[in-house]
């Protein structure tokens, strides 16, 4: 090489400004707005899978069980929650992380001064957000519909997006691992369905053999659904402790794992 | 003297289930404030290269550091000081132009005011004020690429590594980027790294270049000094009213014939025979210049 540069010291180059980016906070502002935008394209979605969906099952499995107990009203409606709640966050926190693997934007967050920890909890608090629409019309249409009567605990204010970390994690973990957009998808959709069937979510125990019930202990559908039931329709008992212990630590562990495998600063 | 702000030593890198190193063995240093240009055939292995000057790759051999540190103990020092503007792919897909500006601005570190006022002063370098309420999604494609290198140069980060700038736009856009990139270099003393295939255009800006073939360098140097390594002939071509072409001195012969144009390669010493044999009564136009960039790359990589 005909220059050689090898004489210079090692230094910071003359900058105007500072170029250390912003604190945890407002990246976490930022980022959260920025996925907040897929709104511009989720709200189709929103209407059919987390609206539609749920509301048909609550008048399909109202309808056969509305003469029975209920307790089995209350499962119905919850599980019709938790539907909801999957579809809006699961499916599309999975969606949204294939698509940003595959656009380049995650290559785009990974060459500016962030955190890619603080890009996950960004993108699954985002659609937490964007499911809060769906998860009221749920709610509301469910409770008059089964005739079930609401009485909302304040603790719903933080057991309600608890249970949805998990189930948004899943989802990001499927997106991060999935090799195409079309994979996510029906990886997530598969997951979904299995959780929801997999334990006490959408159908009354007494109605489960023996063995789902023991697979239900490690499926974070069973303890969301068992923490809304409790928060949104009473009454609490000690079970919703050991629900948000569970789904706290689910929280922190899929997280951590989404944080290990998205593609970043490749390792 | 200069200083370096780039300094890749030894860089190896073999993709899983690939017998051929994407980079094979490279060493090279980039001075503060240069524009090095990389050429090199489709699959050479340049983006193979700036993706690890970038971080988002990393080497199975060698060192790469930024401004005196090694970039893989501390990732961050890139993302800090380097603006990158990918090959393809959409980045920001779901935000409108001017959000997409704003918001690299402000992550780099600037303050909110600030970004607003850096997002519009690039809206309107890049001449894309228009379309900033646009959602990046529906961008034709050079627009595309001018919002990309928007998002790169936000906040103007002491570093650009640019993956094939000018890709997509049409000649008028490409001409003003390169432009633009020189007038950044020279305000900002902004050190810029690119890729393209638009060796032409980049000749008149670029001050290195290294030109890459299987993942290695053959060539590396200022244009000048790789011409006149290679003792390259000079070009001509030669315009002529259609039908009735010069006659020119034994042994030249024109390796591009058309109806009313030729081009041929003379050794210099025979330009001066070429020019007195000419009847120029019967040239329309005519025109000599030694190798371009173009040329060298072609030599090198045949």
């Amino acid at each position: 090489m005909s220059h050689d540069l090898r004489d210079a010291e090692a230094h910071e180059p003359a900058v105007s400004h500072d170029l250390r980016g912003q604190p945890p906070h407002r990246q976490l502002v930022d980022l959260l707005l920025i996925q907040l935008s897929n709104y511009r394209w989720s709200w189709r979605g929103m209407v059919v899978t987390g609206v539609c969906a749920p509301l048909m099952s609550t008048v399909g499995l109202g309808l056969v069980v509305k003469q029975s107990a209920q307790a089995n009203l209350l499962y119905v409606l919850t599980g019709s929650i938790v539907l909801s709640l999957m579809f809006q966050n699961q499916n599309n926190v999975a969606g949204n992380f294939a698509f940003m693997k595959a656009v380049g934007t995650l290559d785009f967050f990974a060459t500016l001064p962030i955190y890619r920890h603080i890009v996950i909890v960004a993108t699954v608090l985002a659609f937490f957000v964007l499911s809060i629409p769906s998860l009221l019309v749920t709610v509301i249409f469910g409770s008059f519909f089964l005739d079930v009567p609401l009485h909302v605990s304040p603790l719903a204010v933080v057991v309600v997006p608890l249970c949805v970390m998990p189930m948004a994690g899943i989802g990001a973990l499927i997106g991060v691992l999935a090799r195409t957009q079309a994979e996510a998808g029906s990886t997530s959709l598969l997951v979904s369905i299995a959780l929801l069937f997999a334990g006490p979510v959408i159908l009354p125990p007494d109605t489960l053999p023996d063995w789902l019930l023991a697979v239900s202990r490690v499926s974070p559908s069973s303890y969301a659904a068992s923490a809304i039931r409790q928060v949104g329709f009473g009454p609490v008992t000690g079970q919703l402790w050991v629900d948000v212990g569970v789904l706290a630590t689910l929280t922190l562990v899929v997280l951590w794992t989404v944080g290990r495998k998205i593609q970043w600063h490749e390792r | 003297m200069s200083r370096i702000a780039y300094d890749v030593r030894n860089l190896v890198k073999t993709y899983p289930k690939q017998s051929s190193r994407a980079t094979d063995d490279v060493t090279f240093q980039i001075a503060e404030g240069e524009i090095f240009g990389l050429l090199g055939d489709n699959g050479a292995g340049k983006t193979t290269l700036v993706r690890q000057m970038v971080n988002l790759l990393r080497p199975d051999a060698g060192r790469i550091e930024l401004f005196g540190r090694d970039i893989t103990e501390d990732p961050r020092h890139v993302s800090r000081l380097v603006g990158y503007m990918p090959q393809s792919g959409s980045a920001l897909n779901r935000l409108t132009v001017g959000e997409a500006v704003y918001f690299a601005a402000h992550l780099r570190g600037l303050g909110a005011s600030a970004a607003k006022r850096e997002r519009d002063e690039l809206l309107d370098l890049l001449r894309v004020t228009e379309i900033r309420n646009k959602s990046s999604s529906h961008l034709s494609g050079g627009q595309c690429r001018l919002l990309q290198l928007a998002v790169a140069m936000a906040a103007r980060p002491p570093v650009l590594v640019l993956d094939e700038p000018t890709n997509d736009l049409d000649p008028a856009n490409r001409k003003y980027v390169w432009e633009v990139l020189r007038h950044w270099n020279s305000e900002y003393r902004t050190t810029i790294i690119l890729i393209t295939h638009d060796a032409v255009e980049a000749e008149k800006v670029i001050k290195r270049v290294g030109i890459v073939q299987r993942g290695r360098f053959t060539a590396l140097g200022t244009p000048a000094e790789l011409k006149s390594a290679t003792a390259l002939k000079l070009h001509v071509e030669l315009s002529f009213l259609p039908g009735d072409p010069p006659e020119l001195p034994p042994g030249m012969t024109p390796w591009k014939t058309a109806d009313d144009s030729w081009a041929l390669t003379v050794d210099r010493g025979d330009a001066q025979e070429l020019l007195a044999k000419l009847d120029f009564a019967k040239i329309t136009d005519i025109r000599l210049y030694s190798a371009t960039l173009e040329d060298l790359y072609l030599h090198y990589v045949s």
